[in-house]
């Protein structure tokens, strides 16, 4: 029969477990599965030309933008590998003409990326910001393995002394006298 | 046939049940009679599910439209092959494969114990039964094969064309082979925890069913990235995806056992660490089959969103919860034989390996829930893509490839000073060497630089094992270079084959690096239009277009762009790219086009051509993508097969101590000298 203690530790892991399941299960009743594609999912993004005018960056570093936006037609791809491999999407070269003509009227990366965010919601880039609640998401596998090695190092410390002191215990003999036993004790003291 | 089938498929839930019943009752009540009964009960379940299976391929084959799966994913003009791999096409037909695989091992699995761990026995077959009821119990009620439809279409909707591939014929069975293999050490697992039988007696019996798990894992989600890489055309094999990430975790968690298992079987130690690593495993290839089938996670791979989701959720809970109590409440008789000595030994080496892998396991299934977690607290949607997995990972990949070279190379128990100098001078050497070649060669990539560092640490490492090897037989045995090779091998599978797999790791993390330096270029070409590149070793291709054309074939329209190429002015070829609708025997469209991409591969780099679109003047729109190293990707994976073949083909009976690690070793007398034990 399990201690009263085992049973605890069994039914805390049991019920956490159950939660963050359920937890599952209830957004699996409202998350949307993207499945077919979703032609109508583009929204325009629009701002004024800034009165410079002039093209904010070379084509290669708008490419590598596209890369950090989301296709909204619901094929997980960023905008730049969507429009450049599925003719049959109608969204990803509408977000592309979006991206065209904001980089045309003088935006940064980091402008462009906050209009598309301020229009779709965070969903629209392909790794969460780095702010707020997203910071459990980037530090809690760094924290976990941290305190994995500390716990691991721990251990192996406390294995490797238990260890040294089985080997100790081997190498005093069973039968000495106390007299022996007192001489060998006060050799080692001298020694060190 | 049909109807024998979906009968078989009630009997064959019956019998699992009778089997799960009588295996607990003769384990618990020691009565040998009832034991027996389950065990000709797993027996007869795979008959049954053997016949399920036949009457659906029967369904397919004669095109039996009554009955909705062979609708939904099969048309009369979809080639035979593809009436065959239909059966794992869709969700209920795959669960009766997963099922029909789980049978089969079922059945090996209690023949190849007939003699063997049979106090185990008893808790193996009814574990494997009720893992055999919730797949058959899913199945006759939630998502049924057999289902019939009210009306008899004249045709069915045919098979989504991305799964019209070879690739797709071979990697869905060998991920299943691999996922399903978990269930028959976590059967053995919960036997153990059970019958408090955790000596190391149950993890010989798992060790080679975990090796098989791990194998066809191994080959499902290599093939899974060449199928993604050839079929898909978004210019990679790898993209993070929830659905890649599932199958990922069980291989990561897998391959930390295969590594954990050693330190047991020769010091006794990690018992808790180990059982709890094969449980996880089991639960982790269920966790990945409920993302692919609940469609909790958007995923290109995702089967439809079907209430199955519930059923495995459901399934999972109770497994975790059942294997968590088990474990926790043996927690005592799990207690180490022996202790760990020193922070520089192989075994300490195992440990830093486990903590990597289980911790990638870790940030992967952290970043594919993360989704799910922030909407339920902030109630918003998030992407987690690349970017994500790749800024956690690369770092870690990096440490893991490092230890690749480390852990064999360091004795066990405690290694010495002049162990360390012996041992890793020359790695260190081939280590520091390589990048101060790359950078004299113009390599500035920091990350690339890196990792071709830890590549030739490793590389080296493992040459050096092989060279002293075959030295040390040439020298006993004055034998040739390759039978001395042929014979290190053969005579220790085991250390040897890892070693491959470990080549293999090492060839695939320098053709990931490869990636650093992947150039993309987005091109519109008119008939007879020319434009040139340069790719990233400096070579400048040309390529000119001849034109698009549209024909027919069997069940698909087709358009196509053929270029002619050229590289540094020498003629390279031409190659084509296609776009492909897909129709029904009546010429109705059936999915969203497909893209074939057009690949010229070479040791150095792919050149990967993508069709993405024609506008009415005929112009054509391409995305030219230079890849580098990509064929080092499929080579580095077949020597992690071979090497896992290797390692899993039975070693020779001989008579005297045999190799490997079958040697146990018993605390050291202080009286005695210090002894080094390398390899082993």
């Amino acid at each position: 029969m399990p201690s009263r203690r085992e049973f605890l530790v069994a039914l805390t892991s049991g019920i956490g477990v159950t939660s963050v399941s359920a937890a599952a299960v209830r957004a699996q009743v409202t998350q949307t599965f993207a499945g077919p594609m979703q032609q109508d999912a583009y929204q325009p993004v629009k701002l004024a030309a800034k009165p410079s005018g002039a093209a904010s960056m070379s084509v290669a570093e708008r490419d590598e933008l596209e890369h950090q936006i989301k296709c909204q037609c619901g094929c997980v791809l960023d905008v730049y590998t969507c429009r450049t491999t599925d003719f049959s999407c109608s969204v990803s070269p509408r977000m592309h003409s979006d991206v065209l003509s904001l980089v045309s009227g003088g935006y940064s990366s980091t402008e462009i990326l906050r209009a598309f965010q301020d229009v779709y919601g965070e969903r629209v880039l392909m790794s969460p910001v780095k702010a707020g609640f997203n910071w459990l998401g980037y530090l809690t596998p760094s924290v976990v393995i941290a305190v994995g090695a500390i716990v691991l190092y721990t251990l192996i410390r406390r294995w490797g002394t238990r260890a040294a002191l089985k080997h100790a215990a081997v190498t005093v003999p069973s039968d000495a006298t106390p007299a022996e036993q007192a001489a060998i004790e006060a050799a080692l003291r001298n020694d060190s | 046939m049909i109807l024998v089938g979906e009968l078989s498929l009630w009997v064959a839930l019956l019998m699992a049940a009778w089997a799960a019943t009588v295996s607990f009752a003769g384990g618990t009540l020691a009565r040998r009679d009832l034991v027996a009964s389950g065990e000709r009960a797993i027996y007869a379940t795979l008959a049954v599910v053997v016949l399920a299976s036949v009457g659906l391929w029967t369904a397919l084959f004669s095109h039996d439209f009554s009955i909705k799966y062979v609708a939904s994913f099969t048309s009369a003009n979809l080639p035979k092959a593809y009436l065959f791999t239909a059966f794992w096409a869709g969700q209920a037909g795959s669960l009766l494969f997963w099922c029909l695989i789980l049978a089969i091992y079922s059945a090996l699995a209690i023949y190849t114990n007939k003699t063997r761990n049979r106090a185990l026995m008893p808790y193996v077959s009814g574990t494997l039964a009720l893992v055999l009821i919730f797949f058959l119990a899913t199945m006759c009620f939630g998502a049924n094969p057999y289902e019939r439809l009210d009306w008899i279409p004249p045709d069915g909707r045919g098979m989504n064309p991305q799964l019209q591939n070879p690739g797709m014929a071979i990697h869905p069975p060998n991920l299943y082979l691999g996922y399903v293999g978990t269930t028959i050490p976590f059967a053995f697992a919960i036997a153990a925890l059970i019958t408090r039988r955790l000596d190391t007696e149950w993890l010989a019996a798992v060790r080679r069913w975990a090796l098989v798990a791990w194998f066809f894992n191994t080959t499902g989600i290599l093939l899974g990235m060449w199928w993604a890489y050839v079929e898909l055309g978004w210019g990679g094999y790898w993209a993070w995806d929830p659905v890649e990430n599932a199958s990922l975790l069980p291989w990561l968690v897998n391959t930390a056992f295969l590594h954990s298992i050693m330190v047991q079987e020769k010091r006794g130690m990690l018992r808790k660490w180990n059982v709890t690593l094969v449980v996880s495993t089991f639960l982790l290839s269920i966790f990945g089959t409920f993302i692919t089938r609940s469609g909790i996670i958007s995923s290109v791979h995702s089967f439809a969103q079907s209430p199955v989701g519930n059923w495995f959720a459901g399934f999972l809970i109770i497994g975790i919860v059942a294997s968590a109590y088990l474990v926790t409440t043996r927690l005592k008789d799990m207690e180490a034989e022996a202790e760990l000595e020193s922070m520089v030994s192989r075994e300490a080496a195992f440990l830093y390996n486990n903590l990597i892998l289980v911790g990638i396991a870790f940030s992967v299934l952290w970043g594919t829930v993360f989704p799910i977690i922030t909407e339920a607290v902030r109630g918003e949607k998030i992407t987690v893509g690349p970017p994500f997995f790749n800024a956690v990972n690369i770092p870690l990949g990096l440490l893991l490839l490092l230890l690749t070279g480390i852990g064999p190379l360091i004795a066990w128990r405690r290694a010495s000073v002049s162990n360390l100098q012996r041992q890793f001078a020359a790695p260190i050497l081939a280590g520091i060497t390589a990048p101060f070649i790359l950078l004299i060669l113009g390599m500035r990539d920091v990350a690339a630089i890196i990792a071709y560092s830890f590549a030739a640490f490793v590389a080296m490492t493992l040459t050096q094992e092989f060279y002293k090897g075959v030295g040390a037989r040439r020298r006993m045995y004055s034998e040739g270079v390759l039978t001395a090779f042929n014979r290190l091998v053969a005579r220790n599978r085991r250390r040897y084959g890892g070693y491959i797999v470990h080549m293999g790791i090492v060839v695939i993390f320098a053709a990931f690096a490869g990636l650093a330096f992947r150039t993309e270029h987005d091109l519109t070409f008119k008939a007879g239009e020319a434009h040139e590149l340069t790719d990233p070793w400096g070579q400048r291709w040309r390529f000119v277009s001849q034109g698009v054309s549209t024909y027919n074939v069997l069940n698909r329209e087709v358009t196509a762009i053929a270029l002619d190429v050229s590289r540094d002015g020498k003629p390279a070829g031409v190659m084509t790219s296609e776009k492909r609708q897909h129709v029904d025997s009546r010429g109705a469209p059936t999915f969203e086009p497909s893209t074939e991409v057009g690949i010229r591969s070479s040791f150095r780099e792919d050149v990967y051509i993508v069709l993405a679109g024609v506008q009415g003047d005929e112009s054509a729109e391409l995305r030219v993508t230079f890849n580098p190293l990509v064929r080092w990707v499929w080579l580095g994976g077949i020597l992690m097969v071979i090497g896992g073949l290797i390692v899993m083909w039975p070693q020779a009976r001989r008579r005297g101590v045999q190799g490997g690690y079958a040697a146990r070793m018993e605390p050291r007398p202080s009286s005695e000298p210090e002894r080094e034990l390398v390899g082993a």
